[in-house]
This record gives structure tokens, C-alpha cells and sequence, in this order.
């Protein structure tokens, strides 16, 4: 992918052209940087340790069970189920469970495409907010979750109707 | 929500942890979780250093500007005629990174829109709308999906763009529409 090298070219070039000082630009904006990564560090540490321990205790494989009839009633294929419900909490275990599903079920068969798409059309929610509302230092999130698992049910159930 | 949601979580894996006999494994889980929040905090504090450099740069050199000015007469009937431009700018470059599957510029940019978007203790009808439009994570090329799926030996690891895209334009739709319901409410 060369977005990233090309994205990084372009701030440079931008910059050169319209006579900013690059240096001190980039030092004022990395300060601004690291002040954002240490306002959302508690908040990472808390929403880790709620998910991975929900997912040491076996709830989350019990949601799943639990979750199975919903699923066959809503025509989408139970396999991908794990990753439905891991995908809003964490990012690197869903992808880890995307990569078994691939693995397993093949990436062109229907399960693996509805899981990429799946995977693909949806964000770590609890995450992203969490971490998003710590950054903003805003107590009420108001109908910000709420809204936010309405965009991730379309998404996944979309997701097995569309392939 | 947060509040309920983190207590759920927590006291519900605890509880069922110890009724399956697993409590110390839940609590060893959690505790090692906690580290694992500080790497990745300060893993990450190195990327985003380096992406707010790259943005301070486009500041300074007025790109930003230019964009936010380009995205904001859509941005405004979104969310509203009194965002503040200073946190258009930073709206407008995190739906840009995002579009293009960049996750590691998108993020801090995301977290400086939230923080000048914020007003108070309370999140304001703007700022859920923009998490609500993260959530849904319009993306033109799912980047890492797609580079697992041709590590996994597909036919046609991109076979899945359109419909990635198709998805989140409908969940984008469906979490922008149930924002508008909601923010109706009293606060």
C-alpha cells in the first residue's frame, strides 16, 4: 500500500510549498499528540481489563450460545457469530477470529466473505468511545452508545445479506 | 452508559468466573489486560506524536483549513450550524483517513475532534453524532481485511470492497437517522 508513504509525502511537500517551519510544526503538533495519548491511557486500561476478563470468564462464549437461535432466525451463518460480538469490544481479537474463520471456512466461501465484510463494515465501538470520550473529558455520553450498536446491528446484519 | 456498561462487564465476569471456579483466571485476565492497556497507550503515543507532527505541518500550512472548508457545508447540516471550526478541521482529516483506511492517522485526529467538539461534562449532540459516524467506519478500502484475506490465499482478496462500503453507507445511514431521532430528547 504506498497511501501512507504518498499521505506522509504530501504533508511534507504541502508544508515546503507554503514556507512553514517543519520542525517546529511537527514538534507543536506531536506536544498536542502525546497530551491526547496520556488523557486516554486510564481509560484503555479500564475498558481492556472489563473485556478481556468478560472474555476469560466464558460469558462471552455463553452470549454466544445463547445468541445461536437469533442468528439462524436472522439467515446469517452461526459461524460468525463469535465475531459479531467480539468485533464492537476488541480489534485484535476480532481480527484474530476473522483469521480462523478465513482459515477454516475459506476466504471466498459465503461464511468467510459475510465475516471479511463484516469485519470490514464495522469498529471497535466500545473502544473507539471509550477512549474518544476520555480524549473529550465527557462524563455523559448521552445517545452516543446506543446510536452507535444500531450502526454495528445494520452492519452485521447486512453483512450476511449482501454476499 | 459507559458506567453501566463497565460495570456490567466487570462484576458479570467476576461473578460468573467464580461460579465456574475460574475467578482467579477472570482477575489474572483483567490485571494483565491493565498492562496491556499501558503498552498499547504508550506504544500508540509514538504514532501519535508522529501523525499530529504530519497534521501540525498541513495546519500550519493552511491544508487543513482547506479542507474543513471543502467538507463543512455537508459536516454543518450534520451536526449542526455551531461546531466550531477549529474542530471541522479535525472532523473533516479523521472521515478523510478513515475513507482511505488509514486507522493509524484517523484515531488521533479522531480523539482532537472529540476534544474540541466536547463542551462540558455532557457530549453534545455533534459529538455523539461523530462517534456514531466512527462507529459505522466508512471506509473506500478495508485495508486490513483485506491483506488477511490474501494472507488466508484468496481467489480475489478486494472481492469484498463494494460490499464493505455498500454495508457501512446503510449502517452510516440507519446511526446518522437514529442520532437525529434521539438527540430530540431532552438531555
Amino acid at each position: 500500500m504506498l497511501i501512507l508513504p504518498l499521505f506522509l509525502l504530501l504533508c511534507i511537500c504541502i508544508g515546503a510549498f507554503r514556507k512553514v517551519a517543519l520542525y517546529d510544526a511537527f514538534l507543536e503538533g506531536a506536544k498536542e499528540g502525546l497530551a491526547t495519548a496520556k488523557a486516554i491511557l486510564p481509560a484503555l486500561v479500564a475498558m481492556l481489563s472489563a473485556i478481556r476478563g468478560f472474555e476469560a470468564s466464558g460469558l462471552l462464549d455463553g452470549l454466544c450460545d445463547l445468541c445461536a437461535p437469533l442468528f439462524s432466525w436472522a439467515g446469517l451463518p452461526r459461524e460468525t457469530l463469535p465475531l459479531m460480538l467480539l468485533r464492537p469490544l476488541s480489534g485484535s481479537a476480532a481480527l484474530a477470529v476473522l483469521q480462523s474463520i478465513l482459515i477454516e471456512y475459506g476466504p471466498d466461501s459465503p461464511i468467510g466473505m459475510a465475516a471479511s465484510v463484516m469485519m470490514g463494515s464495522t469498529e471497535t465501538i466500545f473502544y473507539t468511545c471509550g477512549v474518544y470520550l476520555a480524549a473529550a473529558g465527557v462524563k455523559k455520553s448521552r445517545h452516543a452508545i446506543p446510536c452507535a450498536l444500531i450502526a454495528w446491528l445494520v452492519s452485521s446484519l447486512a453483512a450476511g445479506w449482501v454476499v | 452508559m459507559l458506567q453501566i456498561i463497565f460495570g456490567v462487564l466487570m462484576g458479570a465476569s467476576l461473578l460468573y468466573g467464580m461460579i465456574r471456579g475460574q475467578g482467579e483466571a477472570v482477575a489474572g485476565a483483567m490485571l494483565s489486560a491493565a498492562g496491556e492497556g499501558v503498552k498499547t497507550a504508550l506504544s500508540m503515543a509514538g504514532g501519535f506524536a508522529f501523525f499530529c507532527g504530519m497534521i501540525g505541518i498541513l495546519r500550519r500550512a493552511g491544508a487543513m483549513e482547506w479542507l474543513a472548508g471543502k467538507a463543512a457545508p455537508m459536516l454543518k447540516i450534520l451536526m449542526g450550524r455551531d461546531v466550531p471550526s477549529d474542530a471541522l478541521e479535525y472532523v473533516a482529516g479523521n472521515l478523510c483517513a478513515n475513507l482511505l483506511g488509514m486507522g493509524n492517522a484517523a484515531t488521533p485526529l479522531g480523539m482532537e475532534a472529540a476534544r474540541r467538539l466536547a463542551r462540558g461534562e455532557q457530549a453534545g449532540n455533534a459529538l455523539c453524532l461523530f462517534l456514531v459516524m466512527n462507529a459505522a467506519s466508512i471506509e473506500i478500502l478495508p485495508t486490513s481485511v483485506i491483506s488477511l484475506r490474501a494472507a488466508a490465499g484468496s481467489a480475489n482478496p478486494g472481492a469484498i470492497t463494494l460490499p464493505t462500503l455498500l454495508v457501512t453507507v446503510l449502517s452510516a445511514f440507519f446511526g446518522i437517522l437514529s442520532c437525529k431521532i434521539m438527540e430530540k430528547k431532552a438531555c
